[in-house]
């Protein structure tokens, strides 16, 4: 910039304001609250004691033999944080088992405060002045020293001595089946003058089942206890067994103290009626209740069980329309309804059956307490039906231990005149629907079907590239084989010869071992035969025609040739004798032939190497 | 005469392999009735044992499915697949076997191994049935060019015709072929949660857990271990020889 340069703050400082103007407005502006922000931060805080204390004590303190109390260990701490040891050493030795924990929380100048508790089982079998010693647990990474606690153990402990607080677990049935719902409830008795106490965070421990939350009730009622009425906290729920067998459960919950300030007074119904300050929890637990559960028989089970256990009764079936078209949606609902105590929040619709001329569709199930709703959509194909199909539906009787057919049955409906056409073919069997069918496990095959040798495919074998190529090949060498053969008929002289050379030397053997065996006339026949058969190509001719000449011929020898030529004289000599034998009355001397091999092999020698081409 | 007696002692050796034969396949018989009948007793561990003897001694498409009917039973996912694998192997057109496999795949929720499309068209026949049709029909169309020629035949149409039918039937079973030949590397992961190690060492680091029943693809191996590809997923790494079964491995030989 070369402008004025006392021009040039001024504008600069306006610029910037100018940027900054939008960024003041946003943050003027109000900022609307995250209603989840919001929500959290309105919740209390949790106290983390920065110091944890630990408090321990038997309930109750003093016991016979064999009684069982409970060895409480309380920190105001969260349950996670708590390392709790498996074994608790004391002395002496007391039989001891784990039992409930737990965690509550409560209110304290805006603050939520934790507090833990362990529960163990103690009993002892002699009398005698038990003491758990002190010990450290892990608690926040950091170790929190328990407190010694002692429990009295005497034969007759005094009337005065306080009762410990305990629920009871009481259950409708304790053999039922897997799946059964079975009620159950939870007692919390009031001490003898003392007012009645509500439980929180009531649990059952086990495994082996599940508890069905949307059914659980709480009252004070008053209950007969150890022959006086004495008000009670009731807390019912049902719980299902899902697995056969012995399953053992316990209940647990935080009693809810009151501390009570002036006259206490009882309601007529059982309730305190005092000023009361805030509460104090404390653990508290139930016996271990031992359920048998059984397993659902396997024999006579029903088409469309789908695991409903109880006594149902089947409600009325609802159509929505019973004029329908084809291809026409339509509604049916069933109503079932439990005869029993039982809920039916996990009843399952049985399937749809697959029947021709409808198509079904299980919509949803509906249950609320003991009524349930099932729903399904129809749709017609064909017009030829009197009724909707009937749903196969049952269920198990615990009671009667046995299944019920509870079938849904079809409800009758009329086709209107001249709807659509007939759409049950496009629901064949064989077609996508079957495709899409639930896969189920096969059964056994009946035969061990195709075998092999060996799983390893043949593609592996060393062999295989031998065996695809072996046709080829084949053919191949029939390929050269009739190349082979045309050339040969082209060129018939090529076999004359070949066939003349192995004449030769068959002849020339023989005549090898005519000599060797001083067989003269048979020296001198082979030896012409041969001459003749090495010959014979050449003109052609048969070699039985050929004469003397014409081997001497062929040789380069002619006819006249002077005698001393050897060649020459070997050939008539063996011809003239051959020929004597054959032809003269009087035979020649062949013998006189014998000495001359030598000079026939070199002449045989000659006549080969003129048949190689 | 020399020649009758050796006809006497063809004679012979065959009438003592036709009985021992005859002798094995009784007894693989016995075994395939024990297993059935332990299995409807429900002593599936009993059944499996026994189609599992039977099928080491000849592999079966039957007595394969029954095995991985009786494995299934028994818990045993990884060893149940593989064995429906492999009667599909023996014989694809074995509905029973696809459909138990539908249904393990479906409860075990576990995938199908990837298969290119040369290696489907492979799965559609046994893998010795298109050694036949290739050789058989390379063997044809050869012949049908050459050997009207060499029998002095007169050229016709039809000659040419089946030989070109030959023909691309041949060039049609080389990339099945070539499928029997890669899918024969799939195998199945055998254990539950089987850990896939990075090296093929005892303290190597795991890169996945495999499910029993996983496809993988073998690649090679070192000493007691295999390294895989999973299937479809290509996750890569080592597994111990008995944690996987390949598809053309001898029957429970794990």
């Amino acid at each position: 910039m070369n402008g004025n340069p006392i021009l040039r703050w001024p504008l600069l400082a306006l610029l910037l304001s100018a940027l900054s103007l939008p960024a003041l407005r946003a943050q003027s502006r109000p900022s609307s609250p995250d209603p989840l922000m919001s929500l959290m931060l309105s919740q209390p805080k949790i106290e983390i004691a920065t110091q944890v204390v630990a408090v321990a004590s038997f309930d109750p303190p003093l016991v016979r033999p064999g009684q069982q109390s409970i060895y409480r260990v309380t920190f105001n701490a969260l349950e996670e944080s708590v390392e709790w040891p498996e074994e608790i050493a004391s002395s002496p030795k007391l039989e001891m088992l784990p039992g409930a924990h737990g965690q509550v929380f409560h209110m304290n100048i805006g603050r939520l405060e934790p507090q833990t508790t362990f529960n163990s089982r103690v009993r002892a079998s002699r009398p005698g002045q038990y003491t758990v010693p002190l010990f450290m647990v892990h608690v926040y990474g950091q170790e929190v020293a328990v407190p010694p606690a002692q429990l009295e153990v005497v034969e007759t402990p005094s009337s005065s001595a306080p009762a410990a607080a305990e629920l009871s677990l009481e259950f409708a049935e304790t053999n039922p089946f897997v799946g059964q719902a079975v009620n159950l409830r939870v007692v919390f008795p009031a001490a003898e003058g003392a007012p009645v106490q509500g439980l929180m965070q009531v649990q059952l421990n086990g495994d082996g089942f599940i508890v069905d939350q949307s059914s659980q009730r709480q009252r004070f009622e008053r209950i007969s206890h150890s022959g006086s009425a004495l008000p009670a906290y009731i807390y019912e729920t049902s719980l299902t067994p899902i697995q056969a067998g012995n399953i053992a459960v316990f209940a647990q919950g935080f009693a809810a103290g009151l501390r009570s300030f002036g006259p206490l007074s009882m309601s007529p119904a059982g309730l305190p009626e005092s000023s009361l300050g805030p509460p104090q929890y404390s653990l508290l637990e139930s016996p271990t209740v031992v359920l048998q559960a059984r397993p659902l028989p396997r024999d006579g089970e029903l088409p469309g069980f789908t695991g409903a256990i109880g006594s149902l009764v089947l409600g009325p079936v609802t159509l929505a329309t019973n004029v329908l078209r084809v291809g026409d949606l339509v509604k049916l609902s069933v109503k079932i309804a439990n005869n029993g105590s039982g809920n039916l929040a996990r009843l399952v619709a049985p399937p749809p059956p697959h029947v021709p001329g409808w198509q079904l569709f299980a919509e949803n199930t509906e249950a609320a307490g003991g009524l349930a709703i099932f729903e399904y959509t129809l749709v017609p194909l064909a017009p030829n039906a009197r009724a909707t199909p009937a749903i196969p539906f049952s269920y198990f009787d615990p009671k009667r231990s046995q299944y019920v057919d509870l079938t849904i049955p079809g409800v009758p409906v009329t086709f209107q005149p001249g709807a659509a056409a007939d759409l049950s073919a496009l629901m064949q069997p064989g077609s996508a629907d079957e495709a899409e069918k639930e896969p189920v496990l096969s059964g056994l095959a009946a035969g061990s079907g195709w075998t092999s040798s060996s799983l390893t495919p043949v593609q592996r074998r060393v062999w295989f590239p031998l065996a695809q190529l072996s046709p080829a090949a084949a053919v191949l060498a029939l390929w050269l084989w009739d190349r082979r053969r045309r050339y040969l008929e082209q060129h018939p002289e090529i076999l004359l010869r070949r066939r003349a050379r192995r004449a030769l030397r068959r002849e020339w053997r023989a005549a090898r071992r005519a000599a060797s065996a001083g067989d003269a006339p048979g020296f001198a026949a082979a030896a012409v035969s041969a001459m003749r058969v090495a010959c014979a190509p050449h003109y052609p001719a048969e070699p039985r025609a050929l004469v003397g000449g014409d081997v001497l011929q062929l040789l380069g020898l002619p006819d006249n040739s002077q005698p001393s030529n050897g060649s020459s004289q070997i050939v008539r000599r063996f011809f003239a004798v051959t020929d004597a034998a054959r032809f003269a009355t009087v035979s020649a001397d062949a013998a006189q032939l014998l000495p001359l091999q030598p000079e026939l092999d070199r002449l045989l020698q000659q006549l080969e190497e003129k048949l190689c081409p | 005469m020399p020649l009758s007696r050796i006809s006497k002692k063809c004679l012979a050796a065959s009438l003592v392999l036709f009985f021992a034969n005859a002798g094995r396949g009784a007894a693989d018989d016995e075994l395939f009735r024990e297993g059935a009948a332990a299995y409807r007793a429900s002593d599936y561990a009993k059944a499996a044992k026994a189609y599992c003897e039977c099928a080491s001694r000849q592999p079966a498409s039957g007595t394969l499915q029954n095995l991985g009917i009786a494995q299934w039973q028994c818990g045993a996912v990884g060893p149940a697949v593989l064995a429906w694998e492999q009667s599909l192997w023996l014989k694809p057109f074995e509905r029973p076997a696809r459909d138990n496999l539908r249904f393990a795949r479906k409860s075990a929720q576990l995938d199908a191994p990837d298969l290119a499309w040369y290696e489907v068209v492979s799965s559609w026949f046994p893998s010795g049935w298109w050694a036949w049709i290739a050789g058989l029909s390379s063997g044809l169309a050869i012949s049908m060019a050459m050997l009207p020629g060499i029998l002095r035949l007169r050229k016709s149409g039809w000659h040419q015709a089946v030989a070109a039918l030959a023909l691309m039937v041949f060039l049609l079973s080389v990339p099945a072929q070539l499928g029997a030949l890669t899918r024969s590397r799939i195998g199945f992961v055998l254990q539950k949660d089987t850990p896939l190690r990075l090296t093929p060492t005892a303290e190597a680091q795991t890169v996945v857990r495999l499910p029993a029943g996983k496809a993988a693809r073998y690649e090679r191996e070192r000493g007691n271990y295999v390294l895989i590809r999973t299937t479809p997923d290509g996750v890569r790494g080592w597994l111990t020889r008995e944690q996987f079964g390949l598809i053309c491995s001898k029957p429970c030989n794990q």
